[in-house]
């Protein structure tokens, strides 16, 4: 189940606020606060076929990867070779060539085998029944849920940014009432809290409302709407649109406010889905001291990774995407001055069987590989352990590759949030399974 | 049988239509309410046509009708553009589309497609060919009021959805190569089309074990044998080429069995349902078919969805079960029987229960029009006429609805979306902050402004109400919200109205109101 939350924002926009912040008892305007940071998910759905996206190339790992993997392996000649920082070598997909380059200048870091789990689980445990583990694994819906939530079992109304954000609001760590939580990409679970919500914007678009004028029919008009939205029908649904509308119209001054001090970037963004996302989220990031905001948390997303059949044409597609696009992002913060207080991270489904179809494709599996970006960011290394590439082998569930997880969400969503202020005191809010876990942090950040 | 607007009620909700008198009998004319209602929930959207319509056949006589209708189709498309490339301009099947909602007779039949068409989702992000989409959509225009195990072979072995879940050239698994069936098609036809995650009593509650647990309709190991069960499917043959094990893709007619590449072992499936051994894929495919139809789960499943498209995004648990126990038997041991599933529906008291004025407003019910519902009931109430040059197909996509589009198998919103209570609102997975400022901007267009030079809109029939503001707002409520209107709209509405200079403005101030209002954007 998943859930959104239209109701309760801590506080209402508030112009007062941002005026306060624009005149001067603020630094003004500043292009990067000193005390900013900004978390950017890019979610991959449909589930990457992490196993194509950064391969290791020792013996132990490459051999059992060209049996096992058939039709679908790539050979070290179609690959971004780099070695990680302790000389071991790794062969990033042949399309994710700006990746490469950012992980060889330590710009990027790899979290090997991370997933949805409750606790940790090993193939014994998993076959035996004898831990918990998440529900409904190998299901879209649930494991993007998983991903958006970090709860595996069970049914949570809000996501960990959400929760993030509750904090960020409780603390007052933002000096504008302005959402924590930004999403380029439609509404989205991680996104929502108990006591906040995000706001939804799409790339290039506006929430201004069109058609009002300062003459007195037209305001009276716009009275008689807003007036309505404050009007308790009793009909839940009719609340939860007003709501809705509510905080579009309230947000939507100071998005415009903000945004109409910004300047065109320098930084080329790909004429991508993803690079118009990323680039309103530059955008955004640029204006962040009007904004009044501290912290940040922007939500991207890139679909179609759903590769049951042609897959290595269908990654060959959506890979220079991807890599064009972070890596155009991560200049953009480079020119802003914010490579240090921005980190972007992937999210997606799943991984997929390291076992082929019998289409040259993939099925939904389990834990997959994921990609760290930003100035902040330990690059050039590799965290977490890749699985043993055995089919049916010890970090498999069963026999076609779908591993187990090594590292849980939680421990990869707590690095980053501790890098972004969350004090350790908070993190089993935000992570309700962090405690299942010995180390509660990666070393990926800080 | 339009009444005048009653200004004033003490009530919080007055009445603008004549209440419908209990005790008079069946020969009483539908109140407008009454009508509306149904066509809301049954149609693109109301038009003084037919709601008079409905009012003179009554609520049976009018479904009776729209059961015997057929008459809209989508035609079909070339292969090739003009330069000798596949066609993958889907315009004109998005445009026929909206055509058929605005101005077809079979409204019923296409309300309920559409709805089918939600829950067994085909692609145009994945499956580009504009010539696949005509003969996918017909199955749900021919099969909505047929057998739910006729659609659910007829969808199966379509050839848009043989590629978009890759039921086509699914060859059984090779231990040599390292392959194995590819899983896609047996997970989501169970997950999205017919049963789900979890096992549901026929109140659509979850089937609990001895220990409070959820139980899994399938497990892992079932997925993997029912994806063996359908391998050996190929397209057609295109004409004048030679059928082969593997046939290139090919979106008309059915896809055809491919013996070699079906694997003929034996599998356990769903139910710990075993399947015999040495079938032929056609076989396999039935024995899973009736399989799936066998299992509690498929009609409480299959109903609350319908009831979420059609009337209520949380209907309450006695309404699914008595759906669903006409899912499972119509009165004569036929299972699946869509015309007496969708009656059972829209006849439901739960579905009818706010026709009666008297009543209040139930605080649960109803749902966010989509927005297809929302841009048709637009175009509808304001009599626009389309041309072979509209681009209105176009405004659902700007509200999250891009039409045989939606961005993956799991539709453009999913049915278990959930309000922060845990309220189900499927519809508002797609509606944010920027989708809900696009509404709105959507009405100013229409009403102040152009909102596509090829669809002519036609708001003359509200001006000779101009003059008096109660007629106006009246006439507006009988046209677009079932003649009821709030004492706090029509108040605001009025404010509005009021302050416009001429009867062109008050028309134009009083459809914006009413028609960015939440209260018209949530069917009740």
């Amino acid at each position: 189940m998943f859930s959104r939350r239209g109701f309760i924002r801590i506080g209402s926009a508030s112009v007062g606020t941002l005026a306060l912040r624009r005149f001067g008892l603020m630094p003004a305007l500043a292009q990067s606060g000193p005390d900013y940071r900004a978390l950017v998910c890019v979610f991959l759905f449909g589930g990457n076929d992490s196993n194509n996206t950064i391969i290791p190339l020792d013996d132990a790992h490459y051999k059992p990867y060209l049996s096992a993997r058939a039709g679908l392996a790539v050979p070290t000649s179609a690959m971004a070779q780099v070695t990680d920082v302790t000389g071991a070598p790794y062969g990033f997909h042949v399309l994710l060539t700006e990746l490469a380059s950012l992980f060889t200048n330590k710009e990027l870091a790899v979290v090997a085998n991370v997933g949805s789990l409750v606790q940790p689980v090993t193939r014994a445990q998993y076959q035996g029944r004898q831990a918990a583990v998440p529900n409904n694994l190998f299901s879209h819906l649930d494991q993007q849920q998983q991903w958006q939530t970090s709860v595996g079992q069970g049914n949570s109304p809000t996501g960990w940014a959400g929760r993030v954000a509750d904090y960020v609001a409780a603390q007052k760590m933002n000096s504008s009432s302005f959402p924590t939580v930004l999403s380029v990409a439609g509404n989205v679970l991680e996104g929502i809290g108990a006591n906040t919500t995000e706001i939804a914007v799409n790339p290039g678009g506006s929430l201004a409302l069109a058609g009002f004028s300062s003459s007195a029919a037209s305001q009276a008009r716009l009275n008689a709407l807003t007036n309505l939205l404050n009007f308790n029908s009793g009909v839940s649904l009719v609340q939860a649109a007003n709501q809705t509308l509510s905080m579009s119209m309230s947000d939507a001054k100071a998005l415009a406010g903000a945004l109409s001090q910004a300047t065109a970037l320098k930084t080329q963004f790909p004429k991508t889905s993803l690079g118009a996302q990323l680039e309103q989220v530059a955008q955004i990031i640029q204006v962040q001291s009007a904004l009044g905001m501290s912290r940040q948390i922007f939500f991207c997303s890139l679909g179609s990774f759903d590769t049951h059949t042609g897959e290595l044409n269908t990654l060959n597609t959506l890979y220079p995407q991807v890599s064009q696009a972070l890596a155009a992002f991560y200049d953009a913060t480079q020119e802003l001055g914010v490579a240090q207080n921005v980190t972007t991270f992937t999210e997606s489904d799943f991984n997929r069987t390291f076992q082929p179809t019998s289409g040259d494709g993939s099925d939904h599996a389990w834990g997959g590989h994921h990609l760290v970006l930003g100035g902040a960011v330990k690059g050039g290394q590799i965290f977490g352990q890749f699985p043993t590439f055995e089919l049916g082998g010890p970090d498999d569930t069963d026999t076609r590759g779908r591993w187990i997880p090594t590292t849980s969400i939680d421990q990869y969503g707590a690095t980053l949030c501790s890098w972004f202020g969350i004090p350790d005191t908070a993190l089993p809010t935000v992570f309700p399974n962090l405690q299942n876990f010995a180390a509660a942090k990666l070393r990926f950040l800080g | 049988m339009k009444s005048a607007i009653i200004f004033g009620a003490l009530a919080s909700w007055s009445l603008l239509s004549a209440a419908p008198d209990a005790a008079s009998g069946p020969q009483v004319v539908l109140s407008d309410r009454a009508a509306s209602r149904l066509l809301d929930q049954a149609s693109w959207g109301p038009t003084p046509a037919a709601i008079q319509e409905v009012q003179e056949k009554g609520i049976a006589g009018w479904l009776n009708q729209q059961f015997q209708l057929n008459t809209s189709d989508i035609p079909d498309q070339l292969l090739l553009d003009s330069t000798g490339k596949s066609n993958n301009d889907v315009t004109p099947v998005q445009r026929a589309f909206i055509q058929n909602a605005v101005t077809g007779a079979d409204q019923l039949r296409q309300r309920v497609a559409f709805a089918l068409s939600e829950i067994w989702v085909v692609s145009n992000v994945s499956v580009r060919p504009a010539y696949a989409f005509p003969p996918y959509w017909r199955l749900f225009r021919d099969n909505a009021f047929g057998n739910y195990r006729d659609l659910m072979k007829a969808v199966t072995l379509n050839p848009a959805m043989g590629a978009y879940l890759n039921l086509a050239n699914n060859n059984k698994g090779v231990p040599a190569k390292g392959t194995a069936a590819n899983e896609n098609y047996a997970r989501e036809m169970m997950q999205l089309f017919t049963v789900g995650l979890t096992q549901l009593n026929l109140d659509g509650s979850p089937a609990l074990d001895s220990s409070g647990k959820a139980i899994p309709t399938y497990t892992q190991a079932q997925v993997t044998d029912m994806a063996r069960a359908l391998t050996g499917w190929t397209y057609a043959a295109a004409p004048n080429a030679a059928s082969k094990v593997n046939n290139p893709a090919y979106y008309f007619g059915q896809m055809i069995p491919s013996e070699t590449e079906h694997d003929t072992g034996s599998k356990i499936i769903i139910g710990n349902t075993a399947v015999p051994a040495g079938q032929t894929a056609e076989q396999d495919l039935d024995f899973v078919l009736n399989t799936l139809m066998a299992q509690p789960t498929i009609a409480p499943f299959v109903s609350r969805q319908l009831i979420q498209h059609l009337v209520t995004s949380n209907p309450s648990s006695a309404y699914i079960a008595r759906v669903a126990g006409v899912f499972q038997n119509n009165g004569q041991g036929v299972s699946g029987d869509m015309m007496a599933v969708i009656t059972a529906i829209l006849t439901d008291p739960e579905a009818r229960a706010a026709d009666n004025p008297n009543l209040p407003p139930n605080p649960g019910f109803g749902h966010l029009r989509e927005p297809l519902l929302f841009v048709t009931n637009l175009l509808r109430g304001l009599n626009a006429a389309l041309t072979s040059t509209s681009a209105v197909y176009n405004l659902g996509s700007q509200l999250g609805q891009n039409l045989f589009a939606p961005s993956s198998v799991f539709s453009y919103f999913s049915p278990m979306y959930q309000m922060e209570n845990g309220t189900p609102a499927p519809e508002f997975q797609i509606y944010s902050t920027q989708t809900a400022a696009s509404r709105a901007n959507i009405v100013n267009a229409a009403i102040f402004g152009t909102l596509d030079k090829n669809t002519k809109l036609d708001y003359s029939e509200f001006l000779p109400f101009a003059s008096d503001t109660a007629s106006l707002l009246d006439h507006i409520a009988y046209v677009f919200l079932h003649h009821s209107m709030s004492l706090e709209l029509q108040q605001a509405a009025t404010t509005a109205v009021n302050a416009a200079t001429d009867a062109q403005a008050r028309v134009q101030a009083a459809l914006y109101v009413v028609l960015t209002s939440s209260e018209y954007q949530v069917i009740q």
